[in-house]
């Protein structure tokens, strides 16, 4: 006869085996100890669970590099593409298999260099794809080069004298490019992550979620965590994000406010 | 029963209305129970502009090449018809505005530069239009009444057709239309009543009526619809645009949806996406576009994703001649990308074959798990052929996917090493079955691995995959069997017409020749292919391609050389050209 | 200096010699023939063996295409002329084409000639002249088995010929001014008639033709001044006239064929006319001759030629074998034994 308590056991049991309260999957990130990508798989893990989104309702595409090694550590579906094409791969999930909530993740190279001509089409369609863009500024995978956000003067091995070329943003590219949600987050504040994650996902549309985290192993310089904590901050108090004047004009004045930063009204 | 084997040219500037006088006249000699073989050349990319010519094959016998001798051309521009005039048969029939608005020099006219058999008939179709419907936009219609009149088509096979035609757009253009085209019919029957030829009138056919009219273009789009596509991924190149472009106009009906890409690469994106789903998807596209998408279509092998491609392949390299027919594409098909990346490639070699093999091609990508290539080329895309089609049976839009069974729920193995090599696969949404597809090489459950061992292991599961795939793979057909052949030819694509129309005018010549037509390219029937060149005392492989990439990938099979005839005119194979290749070879053994 | 572009306006046997000669003296010149009829050059004595059932149509075409290839002619077959423009030096096609050129030879050659009071009756009356006329006897000729002959040419000697040897039944009614072109003169007349009607034809004497009634598709029926006759079908031959109509207007001098000199040239720079279509003058005799016949034909389109491609040949026709009928000078070198 089956207690109540066994019942109950047999239950929790079947959801932990279905995934849903620990999207983390067995085998643990590979990631440099002190990266800051632990922080946003944290974020994402935390916003499924707390949604309560099914594991097997979920596909998390990636492209290559070390953010795209994230399928891996999920117990969602994953799709781990090629470098840079996450996007258009999510795509063809969304539209494929309406039903499924679709996240891409990606680093800074994968998705504003290689892949960066997928960002203003997937946003400008609306897809209903959630994108957490890694923004590191570096190539972690290579082992340390500038990437497209990587601020002028950046000194790696293949720019021993510091790069010349100016930094990219991608929060100002989303929202020139229609996005219909924007955030910016930081790797520190997983919760921070887990609520515009929860927001963004209602979004019907495309929501892109630019992450500033750190490479401890290839910036020593720019984006540390030291760096990161001192510089972010929240929006200002009386912030709107249906706003998208004051969308561009936060941006273009303050790079480092963390929030919701637009979202189109319904 | 006399045989007709009769082509005809339009050629005009575009806005002339060519294309459809030649749409017409494929439309009524098919419901005169001819079978027709048609193709249009026009400046795909600058409309509005430039000459446009319409070839049409008009036989009593089944047609399978295009004509190579015109022996009537309807000139509807003479000054662009000037350069039609050296592919003119002799004694070439043609028609041509007798009263055009402007006195014409010279050296801008037709008539001055065709042969001297030429037998000219002048017939004022701008005149004749405007006294039939008060405008000369029916002049082309006039100028097929002519025609008709003068090579004894019965005029109400192209009555039908115009109303057909012109049905949507009400009685009154139907009547205007019909008017024209009789305007021109009785000036010629009264003013050549002496030279009225009876070219199609004595000849009895057998009408089918499942005879249809349909581009490659056409057919493709059709299969993809009878076989469920839900979603087109796209990026505009010629000569695939009219695929995208059909499938924009019918898919909405069906539920499905074509997305027009940033490019090619993300169209294959989307489409490894929405297979990976469990949707059917596919992309088409040219070689540029092709090259784009290696990297991709190597994903799909090695996360083992469904895809299906189609190359309508142009002259290259880069971005070569676009509107130009060629068959270059075949290494980058089979070969293309990084790595052991083996997927199928099959090659229709005529319209209705583009239908069937559209179908299968969504099948045998599911049940295979691989990107499927189906090579086509320009000179398949665009020509017309009434074929009867056998539209989609029951259950052609159903998956072949071999899903994993119930019995490995949370324990699954999403590249589970089996003898078939086919893992089972599950799709996201199935409760117990999560997996990562990955491109990266990994163990059977699915976890990147670079081990010596486990790297070999998996590509030989991949590898044996392929080869087990060859058994859904359509096996060579060979033609004119026999044991022993002087020549064997091995034609592939759009080429294979031009094969056959040759090897059959030799062995009417007395040769012992044969044909095999190879459409699974790869993987490819080795031992039927080998038995074929072992048989034949010399194989010949002609291709539109200056490598001969055909020869390359078959030459090993048989120990000795493989003859080649290659074109890069960016033309079909002129039957004749294969056919004295054939002979001159036969002379060589004689 | 830019190639010479030479036009020639006919495709009969002077339109070819003078293209032959031309092409001789003057390989880089470009040479365009035009013929308003459809078919090649053809034997127009064989026409009878052909209406006969003797020979087949395609021998009595003389050339290949192939020929013209060979020799650079432009052979542009059925396109008729026009018009010429002198000032402008322009040839100018039916299909509103117009063609340039340096040097110009008519060679039209002649039609078949209707009088005046059976023109109304053209057509119902069948002439001979090209294949497509033979072709029109053949298929005539396998519905009737009658046949009346109006006029009394040489062409229409030929053809009794060939209707006799089909059993057909032949009446003539012979019109003296018809005769062409030889005179019809009481000596010539006896003979004719003689020889006919030693043949099997019915001769009909009378003056005048009243009447010609279809009656059936097949049937005709003929009133004269003295009777009323039935035949399957009619010929008209009444022999040919240059068939130069269409250059009325253009301002070269034409009187029955268009008039030239002894060196075939006519008032304009490089134009010459040879062949049927052409009336020379003869010196000695201060007038003008009209050609008729194969061999003058030849003989004239050559000379013609040669003087256009520079050269200063005269014409030389003896005097006495120029005849006059009905007022008009002939030399003909078409004789037909009957
Ligand atoms: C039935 C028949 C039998 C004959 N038998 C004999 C015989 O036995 N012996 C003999 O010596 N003669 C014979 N003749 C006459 C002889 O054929 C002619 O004298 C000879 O052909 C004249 O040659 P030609 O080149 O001057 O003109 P043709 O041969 O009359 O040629 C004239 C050419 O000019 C072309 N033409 C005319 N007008 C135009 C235009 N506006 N535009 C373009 N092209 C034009 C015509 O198409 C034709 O090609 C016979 C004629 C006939 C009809
Ligand atoms: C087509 C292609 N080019 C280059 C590479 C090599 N590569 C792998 S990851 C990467 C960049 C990684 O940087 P980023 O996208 O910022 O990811 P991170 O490692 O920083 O997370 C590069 C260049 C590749 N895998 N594929
Ligand atoms: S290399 Fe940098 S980005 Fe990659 S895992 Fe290590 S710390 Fe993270
Ligand atoms: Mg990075």
């Amino acid at each position: 006869m089956k207690t109540p308590a066994r019942v109950l056991a047999d239950q929790v049991n079947q959801i932990q085996k279905s995934g849903r309260f620990s999207p983390r999957s067995a085998s643990l990130p590979t990631w440099c100890p002190g990266c800051g990508y632990f922080g946003i798989h944290q974020g994402l893990n935390d916003c499924i669970s707390s949604l309560g989104i099914p594991l097997t309702q979920i596909v998390t595409v990636s492209g290559i590099g070390c953010a795209g090694r994230y399928p891996f550590f999920s117990k969602t579906y994953g799709l781990h593409t090629v470098h840079g094409r996450a996007l258009p791969a999510a795509t063809g999930v969304k539209l494929g298999n309406p039903n499924l909530t679709v996240f891409a993740v990606g680093g800074d190279g994968d998705g504003l260099a290689i892949g960066g001509g997928h960002l203003p089409h997937i946003a400008r369609r609306n897809i209903d794809v959630n994108y957490l863009l890694f923004d590191n500024s570096i190539y972690g995978l290579t082992k340390g080069q500038p990437s497209p956000s990587s601020p002028m003067g950046t000194k790696t091995k293949a720019s021993p004298y510091g790069t010349i070329d100016k930094p990219l943003n991608a929060t100002l590219m989303a929202l020139a490019y229609g996005a219909s949600f924007v955030a910016r987050l930081f790797a520190g504040d997983p919760k921070g992550i887990t609520e515009a994650l929860i927001e963004g996902i209602r979004n019907p549309g495309f929501s892109i979620f630019h992450i500033y985290t750190t490479c401890v192993t290839f910036d020593k310089n720019f984006k540390t965590w030291a760096h990161l904590k001192k510089w972010t901050h929240a929006l200002p108090q009386d912030y709107d994000p249906t706003d998208l004047g004051r969308a561009f004009n936060e941006v273009l004045k303050d790079d480092f406010s963390l929030g919701v930063i637009f979202k189109r009204d319904a | 029963m006399p045989e007709v084997d009769f082509t005809v040219e339009v050629c005009g500037m575009a806005g002339d209305g060519t294309i459809a006088a030649g749409g017409l006249i494929n439309e009524a000699m098919s419901h005169g129970g001819f079978s027709v073989l048609g193709f249009d050349s026009y400046p795909a990319e600058i409309r509005g502009f430039g000459r446009c010519v319409t070839n049409s094959r008009i036989g009593s016998n089944e047609i399978v090449a295009l004509g190579e001798k015109t022996h009537a051309l309807i000139s509807l521009n003479d000054e662009q018809s000037r350069s039609r005039t050296p592919s003119l048969a002799e004694h070439s029939l043609v028609f041509f505005d007798s009263n055009p608005p402007a006195y014409v020099p010279e050296d801008n006219s037709l008539l001055s530069v065709l042969p001297p058999g030429a037998q000219v008939f002048g017939i004022p179709f701008g005149a004749l239009a405007v006294g039939a419907s008060g405008a000369s936009r029916g002049r082309n219609l006039t100028a097929l009444g002519g025609f008709a009149a003068v090579t004894g088509v019965d005029p109400n096979l192209f009555r039908k057709v115009i109303r057909d035609k012109f049905k949507a757009k009400g009685d009154r253009v139907v009547d205007i239309n019909v008017k024209s085209f009789d305007a021109g019919y009785e000036y010629a029957l009264e003013k050549f009543s002496d030279r009225l030829k009876s070219i199609f009138s004595k000849i009895e056919t057998d009408h089918d009526p499942k005879k249809v009219m349909l581009s490659g273009n056409q057919a493709i789009g059709m299969a993809a619809i009878d076989a469920g596509l839900k979603l087109y991924f796209g990026y505009p190149i010629t000569p695939a645009t009219p695929i995208m472009e059909y499938l924009a106009k019918y898919l909405p009906e069906r539920g499905g949806r074509v997305v027009q890409m940033e490019d090619e690469i993300s169209s294959i994106g989307a489409v490894l996406g929405s297979f990976y789903a469990g949707t059917r998807s596919m992309t088409a596209t040219s070689g540029p576009g092709f090259a784009l998408m290696t990297e991709l279509i190597t994903h799909g092998v090695m996360a083992e994703i469904p895809a299906v491609i189609l190359d309508a392949q142009r002259g290259g390299p880069a971005t070569g001649l676009p509107t130009k027919t060629e068959q270059s594409d075949l290494h980058a098909a089979v070969f293309g990308g990084p790595g052991d990346s083996a997927r199928i490639v099959i090659a229709p070699t005529d319209v209705e074959e583009c239908y069937h093999f559209v179908i299968r091609s969504f099948q045998l990508a599911e049940k295979y798990q691989t990107p499927v290539i189906v090579l086509t080329d320009f000179f398949l895309d665009n020509r017309v052929e009434n074929r009867p089609l056998i539209r989609a049976m029951e259950g052609q839009a159903a998956s072949w996917n071999v899903f994993p069974d119930e019995a490995f729920k949370d324990h699954y193995q999403r590249y589970a090493d089996t003898p078939s090599g086919i893992s089972p696969r599950a799709l996201p949404g199935m409760e117990g079955f999560n997996f990562t597809a990955t491109g990266l090489e990994h163990t059977e459950k699915g976890s990147p691995d670079y081990s010596p061992e486990n790297h070999a292991k998996m590509s030989e599961k991949r590898h044996r995959k392929l080869r087990y795939a060859l058994k859904d793979l359509e096996k060579p057909a060979e033609f004119f069997a026999s044991d022993h052949l002087d020549v064997g030819v091995i034609g592939w694509g759009s080429t294979f017409g031009s094969v056959l129309e040759a090897v059959e005018k030799s062995r009417k010549n007395g040769f012992k020749v044969g044909a095999l037509k190879v459409t699974s390219i790869f993987p490819y029937h080795s031992e039927t292919i080998g038995a074929f060149m072992a048989k034949s005392k010399r194989v010949l492989v002609p291709e539109l391609n200056y490598e001969g990439q055909l020869a390359n990938l078959i030459a090993h099979l048989d120990s000795k050389p493989v003859d080649r005839l290659n074109f890069v005119t960016g033309t079909p194979i002129p039957p004749s050209a294969i056919q004295s290749r054939i002979e001159e070879l036969l002379g060589v053994l004689a | 200096m830019s190639m010479k572009r030479f036009v020639i306006i006919g495709n009969g046997p002077a339109a070819n010699h003078a293209a032959k000669a031309l092409r001789e003296n003057s390989s880089e010149s470009r040479i365009t023939i035009f013929s308003k009829d459809p078919f090649r050059s053809y034997r127009a004595h064989l026409l009878p063996d052909f209406i006969a059932g003797l020979i087949k149509e395609e021998d009595l075409y003389n050339s290949s295409y192939a020929h013209y290839n060979e020799m650079d002619i432009n052979l542009r077959l059925g396109q008729r002329v026009v018009s010429v423009d002198f000032s402008k030096r322009n040839v100018i096609l039916d299909h509103k084409e117009v063609v340039p050129f340096d040097g110009l030879i008519v060679a039209t050659g002649g039609k078949p000639r209707l009088p005046e009071q059976f023109q109304l009756f053209q057509d119902i009356m069948l002439t001979l002249k090209t294949p497509l006329d033979a072709r029109m006897w053949v298929e005539k000729l396998s519905n009737v088995d009658s046949v009346l002959i109006i006029g009394g040419d040489l062409t229409s000697l030929s053809l009794t010929k060939a209707l006799l040897k089909l059993h057909k039944r032949v009446k003539f009614i012979l019109n003296d001014d018809a005769f062409w072109p030889v005179p019809l003169n009481e000596e010539i007349y006896r003979a004719v008639t003689g020889r006919l009607e030693q043949r099997g034809v019915e001769i009909v004497h009378c003056r005048r033709i009243r009447r010609i009634t279809q009656l059936e598709e097949n049937l005709l029926e003929v009133e004269t001044d003295r009777e009323i006759l039935e035949t399957g079908v009619l010929g008209a031959f009444f022999g040919l006239v240059p068939d130069v109509g269409f250059l009325a207007r253009t301002g070269l001098d034409i009187d029955r064929g268009i008039l030239v000199d002894e060196f075939l040239k006519t008032r304009f720079a490089n134009v010459y006319a040879a062949g049927d279509c052409a009336q020379v003058y003869h010196p000695a005799l201060r007038d003008y001759w009209v050609s008729i016949g194969h061999e003058n034909a030849t003989a004239l389109g050559r000379i013609a030629a040669l003087n256009l491609a520079g050269s200063h040949f005269e014409v030389q026709v003896k005097p006495e074998s120029i005849l006059e009928v009905g007022g008009v000078k002939i030399n003909t070198s078409w004789w037909t034994e009957f």
